[in-house]
């Protein structure tokens, strides 16, 4: 940073001139007595050399620290009150890279990547830019290996847990119900809603336990196969697994087509963040969400025709098939 | 809190990093505009109310949020909560402490707490029930599909699996058991009314309560100005204490050191330790409870000052030192005092002493500790005895920095010296100790005489006289006694206590220092050091004490006031300033250079968070693979291999962030925290 600038080339040249000589006092400068010596008439450069200071490399107890930061990280993203960053278009963010394929397609935005953005009206026009109209053609069109994907959620599910409902200002009571309705949001008769305080809502543990590093990674995760299946929208634990993946098939198909335009592997996870007697017919919070915005995360819609590509895999025990059909979607 | 663009921004990214964008904008919202209401925010962000009161909801669960409802209009106003979302970036640390302090099962009670935000004591328990009686169900599943569960179990050794070794929280008398001690050390706290007005709210509240009580009339004169202080204070002091309802009541039902001692002398005899859980009374289910972030602070302060005290002293001292602390500030509520509430605490010191007897320190200390390593010694006859025992029962008068600096740096010319002790010490051992020979040195570290130096392996190697175990230890502590950087004051014969204050302004200028030498080098050091000792000086003046070459010391103070180490001040000498005539002064303004270090760690900070995202726009098609369900626990499996070198490159680079961030974060406590 300080590097520069301390040659001060080029002293005395500016001066004016008389009677053809620079106004200079005689042996004021170093040629004038030294004839000998090399001047250094070369620009100084403009990007000196520089030693970029390297921190030290991490001690245990602070890769400790970061790995209980990570993991609670991943517990935070994994509850039911975080609402995946999903539209922020303009620049490189958590947002473009976690969302879904649909919004990471360059949306018809007038804001270029990382524009600068001039007063608030521009910054908000930053976000909710996801929309039917704004879907990337190329990888819109439904693929097998979306089935994968985490459906983004924009609205936290604040109906599936208890609160302290007393310390919230009167006002925030029904959206902690779930029965938060706007006339925007109002707008579909057919609307099922969470019934408030239907059956005793349980604050859900998250059953992460393991931050997985880098060399990890191709390690499972311990968790049983039997253990109830959990969204795959939402569950991170131990989503990879074969043996999930292939109940999460199976549960699926049970359900047939069932499932309104919610997304496809929804449903179960009610089981993991409340346990109430409502199990079946409450609505998705994501498409609760979908609502107001143009619908971003329904896109699969029912013209995909899942059971063409279940049938037949569910009893099988690699899963490596449809693995690798999903590889060629990246 | 002050919170500047930097921090605002650091906010809103580390929010946005745990609990979503949603929350995120309205916070950065609420941070720019000030408090707001719900038809505001949703003017201010373009989003519906439906979204603000979501993202409201997910604030307030997290304890992110003040909020004021209108007793006439029934409009809340919202405010953020700018510490505890920075507070976020310290929760690895504060789990790691825990950890330490209380065993893994209390980390992960508060890991859940921290999760879920404020929670219903009742519903935590049914929480960790459901999650208990899972666990016994896989395990009983488990046992069928053994081989299974043993590849699972055997990949997963170190981490806590649910599977076999069964969840850390044993059972619900556990989690009461836990969570008694937690409230116990004042680290959970109850939530109660007052808890989520801002504390501009709340003084207002008790103000106009004191005002309609005691003075219907007004406050007039001094005297009633000094009584309506201190009944404000009282009545701050009463709303603090209420978050320690739940404490009270324990110490009620059963006095918590009586009971935790009886727990303790069981927990050495039944291995099983699940007798100890009986013993705790059950807590009020209906409570509503949160981690107390101040009282973590102290315990995180407690780690810095032991770090500290390793880096001047080594292991054993620093180590009598925790103990010290960790007894001294049992019942510290927080790092700094109030100015508003604590007026007249003096009183309550009056009766609760703040101290430690060497006894007590003697009787916590384990026995496995040699006391013995780490002491120098020296012959009696060069000790003196009155000087180095004695009692200094007040805290020493308040400085400002530069006064102090020139009180202290009486022989600073070679203050290099003292930084390195360990050498110091061992060549004095080689000189025999005679403190007459580097007299200079001796006047700057030890108060007089080396009573007690320390020694580095030169003292321990010599044949330790024999000392019992008590004065091995006022030994230790004489030695933090009379350190320049005032570890532990030695205030009643045998009672010790610590000015945090005056520790911590060294410990800051520790840390300046440590930047200086790290951006200037250690001639720049040198230089702000004798700026520090001397005030302002001539620039003329300065090569002449400085013994520097006039052109290299001109370069280096410019570097350093560009770094904004130093600064000029410019004197003219008559009305018409010439430049040629003024005279320049230099100087160093500690205080001034902290809040610049504090500036530019947040501005880093901020940066890291930066380049995390930047990354992740990089490397978003892989990531996008990651986080399929198919593909996330085998990524090595199921991706192909660049695409999995990308990913492992990338989690790297995260971690280094992360961690560098956590390093600024230690800076910033130090400088604006502790």
């Amino acid at each position: 940073m300080s590097g520069r600038g301390g040659r001060g080339g080029g002293r005395g040249r500016g001066g004016p001139m008389v009677n053809g000589r620079r106004a200079v006092a005689q042996n004021s400068v170093p040629w004038a007595t030294d004839a000998e010596i090399l001047l250094d008439g070369k620009p100084s450069e403009l990007f000196p050399p520089y030693d970029v200071p390297r921190p030290p490399p991490l001690t245990r107890k602070e890769d400790k620290l970061v790995s209980y930061f990570l993991l609670f990280r991943e517990q935070c993203q994994d509850g039911p009150l975080y609402t995946q960053a999903r539209s922020r278009l303009s620049q490189p963010s958590p947002s473009a890279a976690a969302a879904g394929p649909s919004s990471s397609s360059s949306a018809a935005s007038s804001l270029a990547p990382g524009a600068r953005a001039y007063g608030q009206d521009q910054i908000n026009q930053r976000y909710g830019l996801v929309s039917k109209a704004t879907l990337d053609a190329f990888t819109a069109v439904p693929t097998y290996s979306q089935r994968f994907t985490r459906a983004p959620r924009a609205l936290p599910d604040l109906a599936s847990r208890p609160f302290a409902k007393e310390f919230f200002p009167p006002e925030l009571h029904a959206t902690l119900d779930g029965d938060d309705d706007d006339a925007a949001a109002g707008g579909r008769p057919g609307k099922r809603r969470r019934l408030a305080g239907a059956g005793a809502k349980t604050l859900g543990l998250s059953s992460i336990t393991s931050y997985k590093t880098a060399e990890e990674l191709f390690f499972r995760d311990g968790l049983a196969p039997d253990q109830p299946p959990r969204q795959g929208g939402r569950a991170k634990a131990a989503d990879g697994e074969l043996d999930k993946a292939l109940q999460l098939m199976s549960t699926l198909e049970k359900r047939g087509e069932g499932d309104d335009d919610a997304g496809f592997l929804s449903g179960e996870d009610d089981e993991d963040w409340v346990r109430g007697g409502h199990g079946g017919d409450d609505d998705e919070d994501g498409a609760a969400a979908a609502d107001e915005d143009d619908q971003y995360e329904d896109e699969s819609g029912d013209d995909y025709n899942a059971e063409a590509y279940f049938d037949g895999n569910q009893d099988d025990d690699d899963f490596d098939d449809g693995g690798d059909d999903g590889g060629d979607y990246f | 809190m002050l919170v500047t663009k930097p921090l605002a921004e650091l906010c809103a990214l580390l929010i946005d990093e745990l609990h979503g964008e949603l929350p995120s904008r309205i916070f950065a919202m609420l941070l720019t505009k000030g408090r707001s209401t719900v038809p505001q925010l949703a003017q201010y962000t373009s989003m519906t109310p439906r979204q603000i009161r979501h993202g409201l909801a997910v604030l307030h669960q997290h304890n992110l949020l003040y909020y004021h409802v209108d007793a006439s209009s029934d409009l809340a106003f919202y405010e953020a909560n700018p510490e505890n979302a920075y507070n976020l970036i310290r929760t690895g640390k504060i789990l790691e402490m825990v950890e330490t302090s209380f065993g893994a099962p209390a980390k992960d009670v508060v890991q859940s707490l921290l999760l879920s935000g404020q929670t219903r004591i009742s519903d935590l328990v049914a929480a960790y029930k459901e999650k208990i009686d899972h666990a016994t169900k896989e395990a009983a599943a488990n046992g069928e599909e053994a081989d299974w569960a043993a590849e699972t179990n055997g990949i997963n050794g170190d981490a806590p699996s649910t599977n076999k070794a069964g969840p850390v929280v044993k059972s619900t008398a556990h989690l009461n058991s836990i969570l008694c001690r937690l409230v116990e050390a004042e680290l959970i706290e109850v939530v109660h009314s007052t808890t989520f007005e801002s504390p501009q709210d709340v003084q207002k509240i008790v103000e106009k309560e004191v005002m309609d009580k005691f003075f219907p009339a007004g406050v007039k004169g001094n005297k009633a100005k000094i009584e309506f202080q201190e009944k404000m204070a009282e009545g701050l002091r009463k709303v603090r204490a209420e978050s320690k309802s739940l404490k009270r009541k324990l110490e009620q039902q059963g006095s918590g050191i009586k009971r935790r001692k009886l727990m303790e002398n069981l927990a050495m005899a039944v291995t099983n330790g699940n007798h100890e859980e009986d013993l705790d009374p059950v807590l009020d289910p209906r409570q509503v409870i949160r981690i107390n972030y101040e009282k973590c602070l102290v315990d995180l302060r407690n780690r810095r000052l032991v770090q500290f005290a390793t880096d001047m002293y080594g292991e054993t001292t620093a180590y009598v030192y925790g103990v010290l602390l960790k007894l001294l500030t049992k019942d510290l509520p927080r790092c700094r005092q109030d100015p508003l509430a604590d007026v007249s605490e003096d009183k309550h010191d009056a009766e609760k002493p703040f101290l430690v007897t060497t006894d007590l320190i003697l009787d916590n200390l384990k026995t496995s500790v040699d006391l013995s390593l780490g002491i120098g010694k020296a012959e009696r006859r060069q000790v003196s005895r009155s000087v180095a025992e004695r009692v200094e029962p007040y805290p020493p008068a308040r400085r400002t920095f530069l006064d102090e600096a020139e009180v202290e740096g009486e022989a600073s010319a070679d203050e290099d010296e003292e930084d390195d002790e360990s050498s110091e010490g061992s060549e004095e051992d080689e000189e025999d100790y005679k403190p007459v020979a580097n007299g200079e040195a001796n006047g700057v570290n030890g108060t007089n005489g080396a009573r007690v130096k320390f020694a580095g392996a030169g003292g321990a190697a010599k044949e330790p006289r024999r000392l019992d175990r008590p004065t091995q230890l006022r030994q230790h502590l004489l030695l933090l006694c009379e350190s320049t950087q005032h570890f532990v004051r030695h205030c009643g014969p045998d009672e010790w206590t610590v000015d945090f204050p005056a520790l911590l302004r060294s410990l800051r200028e520790t840390e300046l220092d440590t930047v200086i030498e790290r951006k200037c080098g250690r001639q720049g050091l040198r230089l702000a050091r004798i700026l520090r000792s001397k005030g302002k000086l001539e620039e003329k003046a300065l090569p002449n004490v400085a013994l520097m070459r006039k052109p290299e010391l001109q370069q280096k103070m410019l570097e350093m006031q560009s770094a904004g180490f130093v600064w000029v001040q410019e004197v003219p000498r008559d009305l018409k300033a010439d430049v040629k005539k003024s005279f320049f002064l230099w100087f160093c303004d500690v205080e001034r250079s902290l809040g610049q270090m504090l500036a530019n760690s947040y501005t880093t900070m901020v940066h890291c968070m930066q380049v995390l995202e930047a990354l992740r726009y990089k490397e978003r098609d892989v990531l996008e693979t990651t986080k399929r369900t198919d593909v996330r626990g085998r990524e090595k499996d199921a991706m192909r291999k660049e695409y999995y070198e990308r990913y492992s490159r990338y989690l790297d680079c995260e971690r280094k962030l992360f961690a560098q961030m956590m390093r600024l974060d230690d800076l910033v406590s130090v400088l604006r925290d502790f």
